[in-house]
């Protein structure tokens, strides 16, 4: 951008926000990254603390021609946040207050800082939740879940983010406002709403948001199994759910995953086996008993070793702990990481497991296996070190062998964590031109000259007014 | 590459071709929901068949022109069902194009977060696929959500593939005189609350201690069968606007929690703002550009 | 704005340790505050890195670096054990060796810690203040003594460390200490002459080399081998890092000597004698140099759960903004961060909040709510026994 031009667009923002414009250099640089290992450098980050401030935001932005782009908490990890083309970042961090909870419509309006598991917190007492759970659940906001149509463990039995969200208040990226969705039972004409959820920034910012609010299940039993082959482990996978069952979630860990986490958490996961089952059943209490019972049994004809039923809910912590964590754990044996999300058929999982191993092991690199087994959502971390010489470009290819294998078996690009930045170029592996190009017919009646979060999602050439240049930029793989 | 598209779906493509207006029946159960399709206008029928139903992955992919009939006949078998609680002759693309779910939506949530993957016939008589095969995807925009509900106004549904779930072993109708938000408040995740400001039904599912227990917190005796709905209006309000909301003349039904009122009286659909409705417009610019696709129907009205 | 040269360094495996998964984030009490990238831990890590890269660093880099309350609950929060306290730690003696970070003024304050004659002095005269009103009530000063009882020994069974600022100014938490000890049948002796200030201060603003020289003096101020027990979270975790802070072999030695009073009370709990009912209900607060840098917090829960009612706050241990002299340089942000510790103290019923730690207890204190340490407590309870 010119300098006097950058310059009159700052003082604007300025004016509008006072201290809370920032383009320092240091601070400029702590919103070019997300979760993931791609960066970017916007021009101005912004800070705002109402709707009206986002709308003022994105009015002054379009006077100056400057794309903007809305940043949670940070911790996306396929770039979503990742500024290209030094657009503004609007992060709404600031606007992190639960605004009503309406228990006789069981929803809350938020803000869309609010933190996921402050949300759950806050809800505990009134016997309620938030559903969806990422692993990244104490940090992640709800404008973030809207966003990346975020899942999580107990989205096997309760639905994605999408299934949670009754409402949106929603700044248009021509800056005017709109309600997307409403508390009534199917609101009017198309599902504006739907759409926007899982689009990545490209058609608006959240401001409010009206979360769905799940009744806390009286019973709750976590089961943690242990297999001696990992492949035992993800057939009785397929077998619990084909035996009628829907567990609250379905986790798999393999052996290396299993070392790294009980190193940290002690949460006494059995180290010498091959993989472990982490298998949470809620509910009434009958229906509860029965799904113990229906997983000892079909775990046992999979030659499960050990079963164990946390006691209380101190344990029950302790194991989702070490689950939760697995990912940040990671860095204990490799500084760096690149964290993988597919989703395969349930049936393919120890055959996609496998090719796993087997490219990690072509491309001299360690890979770890966390993930939601029981919807086939694969999280193959690679782990490596980037300072040795090469190795960016072994994991880059090691990446896309994973995400073609996962595609052949059937399975799509993503699960949870979106396409964003970094699988926005595969998406062509799963869509043909055609579908993409309607795709960004759709994107584009929100966004027709590409303000609003530009460059993410869909591939360069499948929209029409690309104005803000190229490819993934330079070192986007620091 | 992307999945081979399957020769039902290229032979509807062919039949609804790039030109000329085209009306899409399905099982003519909720025919005239947006207005009545325009007379003389060439009708075509999506294809119907179960297409791959793989019990353990616990989905189904099957031609829009299936029956909900087919589609429960298959998945019964194997001990599962898709919850939409429809006419058995309605289509599982028409159920979708319409958008109104059954009348277990308390606790199963609303029909569209079944849908996993769509493939819909565009203006052009080109095959568009949207969402994915798996349980679960979040793979580029959601246009699955936008079809449900479009009346087949923005493409003409083809193939869908469709989340499934276990048929629960005890299910319970239970009716009698209770304030049905007292009903509400006191169970946990109940399939179905209905009331018609006398009476009210509930269904319990879920292994029978559960039910059981759960009937016990009721003071309701056991019936066979839930109540018949009125189909001819339909209201849709917020589940706390039940408590007071202006009583329909003529029988009506409404579903606690949701906040559906089935009526005998035909109502007015809710208004759009307008910010919306411009959106809702370019989208049916943008996607059917001619006004190809089911004319007479509307989702906004003029 | 302007940069200067500026020489950092961190070992690589240390700053390359953040893989910015964000976890730390809401575990971070300057974040909560703030929701800024720059006040938290992953963004802080960030800034050293790039400050190392760029070997410059501006205003606004020195003001992010001085806003860490150094808690380290980002440590706890995060699962690659990422170093940060020493991190963070080496930034600021870095600053402090380069830079106008400590400006001389500072450095003369911190110096008089290290001076228990001049410190008692000073608190005489802050006494005299204080009883003419002229000493705003908002500051955290608890209501200073004219005159100090006697510290006597006991016996030697094992050695009761007395600090510097806690000495002058809370005695009477030694004292308690001190019966709490002996009422297991241990006798207690205190520190030779010359013991002072463990220097945690010292390191915390960047004041490597006086830490390291009052660390000499006080660990000849307890000789031979009895277990040195510390009533004050802050100054225990000092002392427990005397091995790295000095380097030396004796100093490690030193260091595995070195217990939180309540460390050595959990483990003789049969020996403590018993109460009788009622037993009150006191919320614990986790200082965070017991919880997430000793992790020794739960043996204060054991000890106090002999005695009383425990309730427990639902925050992971969040800090409460005081952070040594923090609360002092910082007040705006400390009552911050200390607004959110009160709200989820008013919202259990307790009769009063137990601290194991000087600085946490005043500045809680300063916010309107009853504290006092656990062993004061207990000493309490003991005492209406008898």
């Amino acid at each position: 951008m010119q300098k006097s031009l950058q310059d009159n667009l700052f003082s604007d923002l300025q004016t509008l926000l006072g201290e809370r414009a920032r383009d320092g250099d240091f601070e400029l640089g702590l919103y070019g990254k997300d979760g993931s290992v791609l960066e970017g450098r916007p021009s101005i980050v912004c800070l705002p603390q109402s709707t009206s401030e986002v709308q003022e935001i994105v009015k002054i932005c379009r006077r100056y021609d400057t794309p903007f782009l809305a940043r949670g908490s940070g911790t996306g990890l396929a770039g979503g946040a990742v500024p290209i083309g030094e657009p503004v970042i609007i992060a709404t961090a600031k606007m992190n207050k639960i605004l009503e909870v309406d228990l006789d419509n069981r929803i809350a309006w938020v803000e869309p800082g609010v933190l996921n598991l402050d949300l759950s917190n806050e809800l505990l007492p009134l016997g309620f939740h938030f559903a969806p759970d990422p692993s990244s659940q104490q940090v992640c906001s709800i404008g973030g879940n809207v966003a990346n149509n975020s899942g999580g463990p107990h989205c096997l039995a309760y639905g994605v983010t999408s299934a949670h969200i009754a409402a949106l208040e929603v700044v248009l990226p021509d800056g005017q406002i709109a309600q997307f969705g409403d508390l009534t039972a199917d609101g009017a004409g198309y599902d504006l709403r739907g759409l926007f959820v899982g689009s990545e920034g490209t058609m608006g910012i959240t401001t409010r948001i009206a979360v769905r609010l799940t009744q806390n299940p009286p019973e709750v039993r976590t089961l943690l199994l242990d297999f001696a082959d990992v492949r035992d482990g993800a057939a009785a996978v397929s077998a619990i759910i084909a035996a009628g069952l829907i567990p609250a979630a379905l986790e798999m860990m393999d052996k290396r995953a299993i070392e790294i986490v009980e190193a940290f958490v002690n949460a006494g996961y059995p180290t010498e086996a091959d993989a472990v089952l982490l298998v949470e059943l809620d509910g009434l209490p009958g229906g509860v008993e029965y799904g113990v019972e229906l997983v000892r049994s079909v775990a046992t004809r999979h030659h499960v070793g050990n079963v164990r039923v946390a006691a209380d809910e101190k344990e029950r912590a302790l194991l989702w702990k070490g689950r939760k964590n697995a990912f940040g754990a990671v860095a204990r044996i490799k500084p760096d990481y690149y964290l993988h999300d597919t989703v395969v058929p349930r049936g393919k999982l120890v055959e996609v497991l496998e090719k796993v191993y087997r490219i990690a092991d072509a491309h001299d690199l360690i890979a770890i296996n966390v993930f939601h087994a029981g919807d086939g959502n694969l999280h193959p971390i690679l782990a490596f070190d980037s300072s040795e010489k090469g190795v960016l470009e072994r994991v880059h290819a090691a990446g896309r062998a994973i995400v073609t294998a996962s595609i052949e078996a059937g399975g799509v690009l993503s699960g949870e964590h979106g396409i964003g930045l970094e699988k926005r170029d595969y998406m062509g592996m799963l869509f043909s031109a055609h579908d993409m190009a309607t795709q960004d017919l759709v994107r584009e009646a929100f966004d027709p000259d590409g303000f609003a979060n530009p460059l993410k999602v869909l591939p360069t050439g499948s929209r029409c007014s690309d104005s803000f240049g190229q490819h993934v930029p330079d070192g986007a793989w620091v | 590459m992307p999945e081979e598209i399957s020769p039902e779906v290229l032979a509807f493509a062919t039949e609804i071709g790039s030109s000329g207006l085209v009306t899409v029946a399905g099982g003519r159960t909720q025919w005239t929901v947006g207005g009545s399709p325009l007379e003389g206008v060439r009708e075509v029928t999506a294809p119907s068949g179960i297409w791959a139903y793989e019990p353990e992955e616990m989905t189904v992919r099957c031609g829009a022109g299936t029956t909900l009939q087919e589609l429960s006949a298959a998945l019964s078998k194997y001990g599962q069902m898709v919850p939409f609680d429809l006419s058995p002759s309605a289509t599982v693309g028409g159920a979708l194009a319409v958008g109104r779910s059954g009348y277990r939506r308390l606790r199963y949530g609303h029909i569209r977060d079944f849908v996993l993957q769509v493939r819909h016939i565009d203006h052009k008589g080109q095959v568009v696929s949207a969402g994915g095969p798996t349980v679960k995807n979040v793979s580029g925009y959601d246009l699955c959500r936008l079809m449900v509900g479009s009346l087949g106004k923005l493409g003409c549904l083809a193939e869908v593939t469709l989340r499934c779930l276990p048929i629960p072993q005890t299910s319970k109708w239970l009716t009698g005189r209770q304030d049905p938000f007292d009903v509400f408040a006191k169970l946990y995740r109940p399939s179905a609350i209905l009331w018609d400001g006398d009476q009210v039904w509930v269904c319990l599912e879920g292994v029978s201690s559960d039910v059981e227990a759960q009937s016990d917190l009721l003071d309701l005796e056991e019936t066979a069968v839930p109540p018949r709905l009125p189909d001819r209006g339909r209201m849709s309000l917020a589940p706390k606007a039940l408590k007071t909301f202006d009583r329909p003349s003529g029988n009506w039904v409404a579903e606690v929690g949701v906040g559906v009122v089935h009526m005998e009286q035909p109502n007015a659909d809710p208004a759009i703002s307008n910010i919306n409705l411009s959106l809702m417009r370019e989208l049916e610019n943008r996607l059917d550009p001619g006004g190809r696709f089911n004319p007479g129907r509307k989702v906004l009205s003029e | 704005m302007k940069k200067t040269p500026f020489d950092l360094a961190i070992p690589v495996e240390d700053i390359s340790s953040c893989v910015s998964c964000g976890l730390c984030l809401p575990h971070c009490p300057t974040y909560r505050a703030t929701q800024e990238e720059s006040a938290s831990p992953r963004g802080r890590i960030a800034l050293m890195r790039q400050a190392q890269r760029d070997s410059s660093i501006d205003d606004a880099f020195v003001g992010f670096m001085d806003s860490c309350i150094q808690c380290r609950g980002c440590e706890t929060a995060c699962p690659a054990a990422v170093p940060f306290g020493s991190m963070m730690e080496k930034t600021r003696e870095a600053l402090a060796t380069q830079t106008s970070y400590q400006p001389r003024w500072r450095r003369f304050g911190y110096s008089f810690l290290g001076k228990p004659r001049l410190l008692r002095l000073g608190s005489i005269g802050l006494a005299v203040l204080q009883r003419l009103r002229m000493v705003p009530r908002r500051l955290p000063l608890p209501k200073l003594p004219f005159v100090q009882k006697a510290l006597i020994d006991s016996g030697s069974d094992v050695w009761l460390y007395t600090g510097c600022i806690m000495d002058a100014w809370m005695r009477e938490t030694h004292l308690s200490a001190q019966r709490v000890i002996e009422s297991t049948g241990a006798g207690v002796k205190f520190p030779l002459k010359g013991a002072s200030c463990c220097g945690a201060l010292h390191v915390h603003a960047g004041l490597a080399p006086e830490a390291r020289a009052l660390a000499k003096k006080t660990m000849a101020s307890f000789p031979g081998e009895a277990p040195i027990l510390v009533d004050s979270a802050g100054c225990g975790a000092q002392l427990k890092a005397y091995g790295e802070l000095v380097g030396t072999e004796e100093a490690e030695v030193f260091s595995r000597r070195v217990m939180d009073v309540h460390e050595w009370l959990a483990e003789r709990l049969e020996q403590l004698p018993t109460t009788q009912e009622p037993r009150p209900k006191v919320v614990v607060q986790d200082p965070c140099h017991l919880r997430h840098v000793q992790k020794a917090h739960e043996s204060v829960h054991q000890v106090l759960e002999q005695y009383v009612d425990l309730i427990h706050l639902n925050d992971d241990g969040l800090c409460c903004g005081a952070g040594g002299a923090y609360a002092t340089f910082h007040p705006e942000v400390a009552k911050e961060v200390r607004e959110r510790k009160l709200s989820l103290i008013r919202s259990v019923e307790a009769e009063e909040v137990a601290s194991a730690n000087p600085g946490c207890l005043l500045h809680l204190q300063a916010g309107g709510v009853r504290v006092r340490h656990p062993l004061e407590i207990i000493d309490g309870l003991l005492t209406r026994e008898s």
